[in-house]
Formats: structure tokens, C-alpha cells, sequence
């Protein structure tokens, strides 16, 4: 093979590159087709890989901003079965560490029990979460989506913050008083008044109904829980800081602490992302094996009806593999040509819908089961843009094998021969 | 006729032609082959998998059609009650429409064991009547199902007893609040323990015997909800109908499953939508490949056509030969797609286990198990798309084709 | 019987910049049954006054009547029906259907024709007897000699019995032996049957057999003289 190189001069010469070019045009309105069928699909993929891409971030961000963050420590066996004795002891002081050692990121202790709500009219079953005030708007979204009174302030206070759908079916308000009742710690009877000061809407429906906040301080006495408490909550600046925070991490825990990352914390999230990932790679994957058919069908015929100039061509002394290497390398200029413009075609269509974005019926339903707000908007990122085109392009390529092998069979009298 | 050929002249015109360059006409019927298959089989996995979200749904709340007091559903506690239906209304539900229909409280609770608590929704109800409307015994893992009305033990979910970490046969005290505001609780024996297809069923709800409920809760005569259930969940107007008839004149508000959880009512809506689209677009990736085949085809024959034409051949006719050839072509193709798809649905027709990404799928409110749904309408809608499609984009080719002009195609060589 | 009357016609091709003149105010009438040759270098005209006498090619100017009706000013559908019953085309080579055998080939126009099958049946065979191809019916074009294959084109041509046969250099492709054969085909089908020929060529051996020659060159008419017809 590399005499041969040597010999006949390297296969990708300008000069096989200008034949290869010029060999596209002779049937230009089958090369605008079969690059037609590229550019389709090149701009689909760009525009669903991007619209995926995008969702699966607001998925993640908004699971893990509205409330788990991206790391959380507890104690071995919490995150299995929420009991309140498998609680870390001197939770404040190791929060202060895990402060410390990640000076980016925004750490809060909580607390958390199950506990019997009453307003003057009724009673539910509801999550209380102790939060440290000053630290929580940090990790968590929730804070912010306070819509009438305001969130909690003083860390000792009896006050309490719940969700909008609780506020409604406790028909309580600002201002008003609510009974808890519950186990403490250490298993007795744990009871107390407080004051309704804040009302937030997540617009998710389980949060809103089920989960309600109080000061750190007030629920440790409440609660008796001597210093115990069940997370510390650590929210990131993106996914990838994870890792490294992960490890910077570790050496901190005593024994009986776990770390755990988003992924762990939200079992659901990740699969459902490889589910529709998978299931859409799937459908994909017909899209880009119907394009290389196409590819397939165009450059085996523009081989077939060429075998006359073939024959001609090897019995003048040029040998079958450059003749092969001709026909991939007009297979890769017409799939540059379909890469190029499905690329800038579909990077328009994604930048439009990245700043209008995306809405279609029946997405709000699913928008409100998945964290997400009712219009999508695409992410324009290299990875979105050329994921889908380099894998339609790969395939171009691989049609072509066929095509141009047939050539490394070619023989010269026969082929001149032919009709 | 005189000008055109008969249409078995022009079809075996068109067979001979189609087999000329078979390689290109069995990559082509390849691809025609796949797309169809994707269509299908594809189609055929979502439209399972949104049919078995569907019925989960339904399942974990049987009836098709509920009736509530107007304001139950803002405030779903013992206070926005109706009396039990009565006979006049199990009269109206004796028709060939409603396959059941059962009367429950359902108010909301705290259950706790000796170690922990949680909150759930309370579920007094007619063993029987819940059977009838679509509970399903075979749920029951483990001891048994309420057996009398007035059952004094109550069935948990299995996710459920591992939270509060105890097991059957001991005993739980229920929570709730009786029309009064007080707080009313009672002791209950574990009888049984039911796993659901979504894990979250198995947290939120505990059965036990109706009227031992409205004791506890000092509501006598009084429910919730009554749920109608039908034959088919897709089709629910007429019980609707029906039920608003039977409580005409009461304050209730009548409501169908597609309104109690819009959620998946627009999943079914969106999945419809989306079929087509994806049939389109598959039709779409598949039309280029489609023309450029005619196009060559067209291109190779020039000659020929042009003297078809010199001996009278009209340009309808040339038309109509191109249009058969790629009838052939689309028909031979889907007939390979419509095989391929059957014969790969046949094997999983058992379902696909996917609980691998279970939790994930449990987002979407699907379970792990995908069962495909292979329907007639989609393989119908499918297979139309490609012809009605495929014929109209082999209009360009055909069309082009006869319009040559016989003298100038003649003169190509 | 068909009597063709050409009246000043005029075509002008254009190729790139140069102007071909394939007719030049060109007149000619034909009586019914004659046996006529086109003859003349290439680029003389022949075979553009054939196209459009056939109705295949329309001249810039000028007037075409076959038997008093006015070929020139025909639709496409009109002189479709006009090929298709009047006049049959014999073409140089490559002029048979490829996927079609030889009796479906010299089917095929009675098929357009709308024939009933049996009898488009024992026509097909008959004319291929009488074009002396007993046995090779159910052969494809590819499976026949470039004589045989002729044949099978003149068989096309004549099958449906049209008034006027043109056939533009039917010899081009043939030996002298299968170009003898076809010419006294041709002339049989002059003398028995009245069909008039309209045949373009150089072939010395065709010219022959014409009974009037008319020489061509520059799209006009140069020579226009009776002959013996003897062929030989």
C-alpha cells in the first residue's frame, strides 16, 4: 500500500479532490437529494438533541435548585427509610466544616419529621423541614416562591412557612396558628404552636401540599433533637463541580455519614433521562440508517453507471483503491455539504427557539409532572449542535464501503466493455 | 382507452421495470421495508407504554366516572361529603354500560405504628363493590383483601409497611378528622398487603371497611365518591352521560377520569400527535431516497420513453407507468415493513422489562413493564401515510418524465 | 393510402452560437403508396423532415397535411392518435421496449390501440411470421441480433396496418444481408399491402430499391428524381 503511495502519489491529492467534485455535479440533482435527505435529518437531530438537552438541564436544575442541591451528607440508611434516630450528631459544626472546605458553594443543615398539622378546622399529615433561614435561599429555590408574607427570619422563632395547597386545605393564613404533633428523637411526644408567616407556590403539586418549613432552632427544641440533625445540603454551581466536591468532601465524614450526589438523591431523574435518551436514540437511529440507504442507493449507482470510465480509468494504470478512495471521498464531500448546511439550518432553527422557546398542546400537563416551566428552550452548545450531523455523517460514510469496494474488484476489459 | 394502455399492460410494464436494477430496487425496498417498521413497532412501543400509564392511573383510583361533592376536590376532608347513594341510583347504574360501580370515603390521614408516622389518604370502602369497579385482588402479596363491609383490619401498601417498619398483623392507629373538626383516631389490625404497579400507589392509600370508617369518623351514611367503571376507558361519554343523569337534581359534581387527571389525558392526546409526526417524518427521510430512485430510473429510460411516445403513447400514460412502478415499490416495501414489525412485536409481546430505569419510568408514571400495542389504526395510519405520501412525492419523477419530448428523448443516447 | 403535402417549411436548431438550418423553406408533396428515400450527408435535414412529418418535432414555419389534415397544428394528445393509427416509426436501433419481448414489443401498439387480446395475439404472430421470426416471440430485444431486432421494430411498425411508415436509417446497424432482407420487406409491404414508405438513409444498397429519390442537403431539397425501384 505505501509503495503504491509513493509511486502513485497520496490518495487525497488536490487533484482527486477537484475530480471528486466535479464527479458530484454530473448528476447534481441526485447529489441535492441525497444531501437533501442529509440536511433533513441533520436539522431534526439538531433541533430534538438540543430541545432534549435543554430539558434534561431544566430538569436537573430545577429538581435539585427547588430542593434536594447537588450533594447531601446523612446519616448511613436516611435516604432508604427517613427515621428520625438515623440523624447526624452536631450537625451545626460539621455544616461550618463542609463550609469551609467548599468556600463556593451554598451548604444548610436541616432537620425533618412527620408530623400531624391542625388548623382550628382541620388536620393533614405533613413534612416539617427545619432549615437554618439564613442559609436555605441558598440551596433551595423555595424561599424565593414565597407569594404572600415572607419567609423565615428569626432561627429560634415559632413561626412556620407551608404551601400554597396546604395553606388551602388547612384554610389558614397569614398570621395564623397552627398545632404540630408528633415524635420527637428520642420516640416521646412532641407538640407546638406556630405562626403562619409565609405561603409558597413551587406550582408542584406534591411540594405544595406536603411540606412545610420552621427554623432550625425552634425545631430542634420541638423535636428534641439535641443537636441531630438529618442533611446537610450542598447546592453547586453546575453538575460537573460534583465530582470534585465529592471527593474534597469524604475525608470530612465521621463514620455513620454517608454522601450522597444528585443522582443518588433523585433515583428517578437520571433513569428517566436515559429512558427518554435511549427510546429517542432509538427512533434516531432509524432516521440516520434511512439517510445512509439513500447514501447507499446514490453512490452505488453513480459507481455502477461509471463502470465504462472505470475500466478506462484502471486500464490507463490507475489502481482499484484509488479509484475506491475517489468514490468515499465524493461520498465525504457530499456529506460536508449536508453536514454544513443541516449544521447552519438547524443552529437557526435552535437559536430561534432558544430565545422564543418551545410550547405544543399537552406539554404543560407534562411540564408540571417534571419540574419543568411550560416552554422549553434548546440548548445551543457545541455538544447539541453537532452530536446528531458527525453520527449522520459517520454513517454517510460507512454506506459508501460497499460502493467503493466493488471497485477494488473492477477488472479494466471487462468494465469497458460494459453498456 | 385509446392513447393508454390497460392498466395490467401498464402494471407489468411497470413489475418489469421496477426489476431492472435490482440492486437499487432492494435497497430502496430496504429502506421503504425499515421506515415502515420503525412506524410501526415504534408506535407500537409508545402507544403501550401510554396505555399502561393510562390504565395505572385508572387502576390506582378505579372508575372511569367519579361523583364528588362540589367542593371535595379543593378540600378532599369528611366535612365535603354525600350521602350514599341510593336506590334509585344503583337502579340507573344497572345498565349493559357500566361494568361496576362502588361508593367510598376517602379522606385524608395520619397512620402511625409504634415507630414512625407518615400521611396517606383513608379509604373506606365495599370490598366487593371496589373488586367490581377494577381493584385487583391478585395486588394482594400478602395475607388478605377486605372481606366484609364492616372489616375491622385495613389493607396497606407494601411500600408503606416498610416505612412505618412494622408487618402484618399488628396493629396501626389511624388518624383523621370527623365532620365535627375533632380529631378522631381507632386502632386497626394489618390483614393484608398490596403491591402496586407505581410504588407511589403503595404510599398513598390504606383500605379498610366502609362503614367501619364512617364509625370512626362519626359520619354515618356518608361518603366521598362514587366511581363508575365502564368497558372501555377511552370512550367515556356515555357513562358519563349516564351517572349525570342518575344524580340530576343532587349537588354533586360528576367528573371523568380525562378530567381528574389531565396529566394523562393530554398524554393521550400529545401521543396521537406525536404518532403522525413521527410517521411524517420518517415518510420524509424516506421520500428523498424515494425520488432520487424514480429520478434515475426516469433518467435511464429516456430513450425509451421517447419512443413510447413516437408510437403513441399519450404522456398520461408514461405517468401512470411511473406512478405504478412506484406503487410496486411502496407496496412491496410495507408488506416487508408490515411483516417485520408484526414479527418483531410477537416476541415481546409478553412485555419488556425496563426496570432497569424504573424509577425513571415511574416518572413519567409508566412502569417498568412495557407492554406494545400493536393497533390496526396506527398499522392503517402508517401504511397510508407511505402511500398516500409516496405517491404524491412520485408525482415530480413521473410527472418530469412525461413531459419529455419524444423527439429530444429519442436523441439522448 | 396516404398523401403527404410539406408547404414551406422551416426549422432552425440552435447549438451554442451557430444557427443549424435543418429546413429551409422547404416543399414537397408525396403521393399515396410511394416508396421514397431520403438521401443526403448528415445535417442535410432528413431526418427532422421525418420527425416532423411524424408528428414528433413541430417546424418553426410552414404547413404538413396527411390527408387533408393539418399534422403541424395538432395537440400532443391529437398526434399521439394520429402515430398511433396512421403512421408506424422505424428508428436506426436501440427502438425496442427492453422489457418487453418481441411479441409483446409488436403487441404493445395495438395494446395502446386498445386491441382484444386474441386478436392482438394472432396478429403479432402473424406478422412475425411474416417477418420471418418464427420461434423467436418470447425472446427480450437483448436476446436477438441488431437484424433480428429490426425486424421486430418493422413488425411494430406495420402491425396495426398504418397508412405511412417512416423509417429513419433503418440499416445504419445492419450486414448487407439483413439490410437486403428488410428492404424486400418493405417493398412487399409497398406493393401488396399500398402502405406508404418514407425511409431517410446513405445506404447506396436502400436507395435502391426507392422508386422516387430525393437528395437533401442544408434542409433543402437539391434532387428530386423517379427511379427503376429495381433494388438488388
Amino acid at each position: 500500500m505505501s509503495e503504491g503511495l509513493q509511486i502513485h502519489g497520496p490518495l487525497f491529492s488536490l487533484l482527486s479532490l477537484r475530480l471528486a467534485w466535479r464527479n458530484l455535479w454530473r448528476h447534481s440533482r441526485r447529489t441535492w437529494l441525497t444531501a437533501g435527505a442529509m440536511i433533513f435529518s441533520n436539522v431534526l437531530l439538531i433541533f430534538m438533541i438540543s430541545l432534549q438537552l435543554g430539558s434534561y438541564d431544566m430538569m436537573i436544575n430545577n429538581t435539585l435548585r427547588a430542593f434536594s442541591g447537588h450533594i447531601q451528607v446523612q446519616a448511613e440508611g436516611y435516604k432508604e427509610n427517613q427515621r428520625m434516630r438515623r440523624s447526624i450528631a452536631s450537625i451545626l459544626p460539621l455544616t461550618e466544616r463542609v463550609r469551609a472546605a467548599l468556600p463556593g458553594a451554598a451548604v444548610s443543615a436541616r432537620a425533618a419529621a412527620f408530623a400531624l398539622v391542625s388548623s382550628e378546622e382541620r388536620s393533614f399529615g405533613a413534612q416539617l423541614i427545619g432549615v437554618q433561614p439564613a442559609r436555605e435561599p441558598g440551596v433551595s429555590t423555595l424561599p424565593g416562591l414565597i407569594s404572600t408574607g415572607r419567609y423565615l427570619e428569626d432561627p429560634g422563632a415559632a413561626e412556620i412557612v407551608i404551601g400554597s395547597v396546604m395553606a388551602r386545605n388547612l384554610k389558614v393564613g397569614l398570621g395564623d396558628e397552627i398545632t404540630l404533633l408528633g415524635s420527637g428523637r428520642d420516640g416521646s411526644f412532641a407538640a407546638g404552636v406556630v405562626t403562619v408567616v409565609g405561603i409558597y407556590r413551587s406550582g408542584m403539586a406534591d411540594m405544595d401540599r406536603s411540606l412545610a418549613q420552621l427554623p432550625f432552632g425552634y425545631f430542634q427544641e420541638t423535636f428534641f433533637m439535641q443537636g441531630h440533625g438529618h442533611a446537610i445540603v450542598v447546592a453547586l454551581d453546575g453538575l460537573e463541580q460534583v465530582a470534585p466536591a465529592m471527593s474534597t468532601l469524604r475525608p470530612l465524614l465521621r463514620d455513620g455519614l454517608v454522601l450522597l450526589d444528585w443522582d443518588a438523591l433523585n433515583p428517578g431523574l437520571k433513569q428517566a433521562i436515559q429512558a427518554d435518551m435511549s427510546s429517542a436514540w432509538l427512533m434516531y437511529g432509524v432516521l440516520i440508517l434511512l439517510v445512509a440507504f439513500s447514501v447507499l442507493n446514490t453512490q452505488l449507482m453513480s459507481v455502477m453507471e461509471r463502470t465504462r470510465e472505470f475500466g478506462v480509468v484502471s486500464a490507463l494504470g490507475v489502481r482499484p483503491s484509488r479509484l475506491a478512495m475517489l468514490v468515499l471521498l465524493e461520498t465525504a464531500l457530499m456529506a460536508l455539504i449536508g453536514l454544513a448546511i443541516g449544521l447552519f439550518l438547524g443552529w437557526l432553527v435552535a437559536l430561534y427557539f432558544n430565545t422564543a422557546g418551545l410550547s405544543y398542546p399537552g406539554m404543560e400537563e407534562a411540564a408540571a409532572r417534571f419540574n419543568l416551566p411550560d416552554r422549553i428552550y434548546p440548548s445551543v452548545s457545541p455538544l447539541s449542535m453537532l452530536l446528531g450531523p458527525v453520527v449522520v455523517f459517520g454513517f454517510c460514510l460507512l454506506a459508501a464501503i460497499y460502493p467503493a469496494a466493488r471497485l477494488l474488484r473492477l477488472r479494466p476489459v471487462e468494465a469497458m466493455r460494459a453498456a | 382507452m385509446s392513447g393508454s394502455l390497460p392498466v395490467a399492460a401498464l402494471s407489468r410494464l411497470a413489475w418489469r421495470n421496477l426489476w431492472r436494477n435490482y440492486r437499487r430496487t432492494l435497497i430502496m425496498l430496504l429502506a421503504i421495508a425499515l421506515g415502515a417498521w420503525a412506524m410501526i413497532f415504534m408506535t407500537a412501543l409508545m402507544r403501550g407504554m401510554v396505555d399502561q400509564m393510562v390504565e395505572d392511573g385508572i387502576r390506582a383510583l378505579p372508575g372511569h366516572v367519579q361523583v364528588h361533592h362540589p367542593l371535595y376536590r379543593d378540600d378532599p376532608s369528611i366535612e365535603n361529603s354525600m350521602s350514599e347513594p341510593g336506590a334509585a341510583f344503583a337502579a340507573a347504574m344497572n345498565s349493559p354500560a357500566v361494568t361496576g360501580w362502588t361508593a367510598r370515603l376517602r379522606v385524608p390521614a395520619m397512620i402511625s405504628s409504634e415507630r414512625e408516622n407518615r400521611g396517606l389518604m383513608l379509604l373506606g370502602v365495599d370490598p366487593d363493590g371496589e373488586v367490581a369497579v377494577g381493584f385487583e385482588k391478585d395486588s394482594i402479596v400478602e395475607g388478605r383483601w377486605l372481606e366484609r363491609i364492616d372489616d375491622s383490619g385495613i389493607v396497606v401498601g407494601k411500600k408503606m409497611l416498610e416505612r412505618l417498619e412494622t408487618r402484618l398483623g399488628k396493629r396501626v392507629v389511624l388518624m383523621s378528622q370527623d365532620p365535627d373538626n375533632e380529631i378522631a383516631d381507632r386502632g386497626f389490625r394489618i390483614v393484608g398487603v398490596f403491591e402496586g404497579t407505581l410504588a407511589a400507589q403503595e404510599e398513598a392509600h390504606v383500605y379498610a371497611g366502609r362503614t367501619t370508617v364512617q364509625r370512626m369518623l362519626n359520619a354515618d351514611g356518608e361518603v366521598s365518591e362514587i366511581a363508575v367503571a365502564g368497558r372501555d376507558y377511552r370512550d367515556v361519554g356515555e357513562l358519563e352521560a349516564l351517572v349525570i343523569e342518575a344524580t340530576a337534581g343532587k349537588d354533586v359534581t360528576v367528573r371523568t377520569w380525562k378530567q381528574l387527571d389531565s396529566y394523562l389525558d393530554a398524554m393521550l392526546g400529545v401521543m396521537d400527535g406525536f404518532v403522525l409526526v413521527w410517521m411524517v417524518v420518517i415518510f420524509l427521510a424516506l421520500s428523498f431516497g424515494l425520488v432520487n430512485t424514480l429520478m434515475m430510473a426516469v433518467f435511464e429510460r429516456i430513450r425509451e420513453i421517447g419512443l413510447m411516445q413516437a408510437l403513441g403513447m399519450k404522456p398520461s400514460a408514461i405517468l401512470y407507468q411511473i406512478l405504478l412502478e412506484s406503487l410496486f415499490l411502496l407496496a412491496l416495501g410495507l408488506l416487508l415493513g408490515n411483516v417485520l414489525a408484526v414479527a418483531s412485536v410477537y416476541p415481546i409481546r409478553g412485555g419488556v422489562d425496563l426496570s432497569v430505569v424504573a424509577e425513571g419510568m415511574e416518572m413519567f408514571g409508566a412502569s417498568a413493564m412495557l407492554y406494545p400495542a400493536l393497533k390496526t389504526d396506527d398499522m392503517i395510519l402508517a401504511n397510508a401515510v407511505v402511500i398516500v405520501l409516496g405517491i404524491l412525492t412520485s408525482l415530480i419523477p413521473a410527472w418530469r418524465a412525461s413531459r419529455y419530448r419524444p423527439v429530444e428523448a429519442i436523441a439522448k443516447t | 393510402m396516404a398523401e403527404i403535402k410539406c408547404k414551406d417549411l422551416s426549422k432552425i436548431y440552435r447549438q451554442g452560437e451557430s444557427e443549424v438550418r435543418a429546413l429551409d423553406h422547404l416543399s414537397l408533396e408525396i403521393e399515396p403508396g410511394s416508396f421514397l428515400c431520403l438521401s443526403g450527408p448528415s445535417g442535410s435535414g432528413k431526418t427532422t423532415l421525418l420527425n416532423v412529418i411524424g408528428g414528433l418535432d413541430t417546424p418553426d414555419s410552414g404547413e404538413i397535411w396527411i390527408d387533408g389534415l393539418r399534422v403541424d397544428q395538432m395537440n400532443k394528445g391529437d398526434l399521439a392518435d394520429l402515430r398511433l393509427r396512421h403512421i408506424g416509426f422505424v428508428f436506426q436501433a436501440y427502438n425496442l421496449i427492453p422489457v418487453l419481448s418481441a411479441r409483446e414489443n409488436v403487441e404493445f401498439v395495438m395494446q395502446v390501440q386498445g386491441v382484444p387480446a386474441r386478436e392482438r395475439r394472432r396478429k403479432a404472430m402473424d406478422i412475425l411470421h411474416e417477418v420471418d421470426l418464427d420461434g423467436m416471440e418470447n425472446r427480450r430485444p437483448a436476446e436477438l441480433s441488431g437484424g433480428q431486432q429490426q425486424r421486430v421494430a418493422v413488425a411494430r411498425a406495420i402491425v396495426s396496418r398504418p397508412k405511412l411508415v417512416l423509417a429513419d436509417e433503418p440499416t445504419a446497424n445492419l450486414d448487407s444481408v439483413s439490410a437486403r432482407q428488410l428492404m424486400e420487406l418493405f417493398r412487399e409491404l409497398n406493393t401488396h399491402h399500398g402502405v406508404t414508405f418514407l425511409i431517410s438513409t446513405h445506404d447506396e444498397r436502400v436507395m435502391r430499391y426507392a422508386r422516387r429519390l430525393i437528395r437533401m442537403q442544408d434542409g433543402r431539397i437539391i434532387g428530386d428524381e423517379p427511379q427503376a425501384g429495381a433494388g438488388g
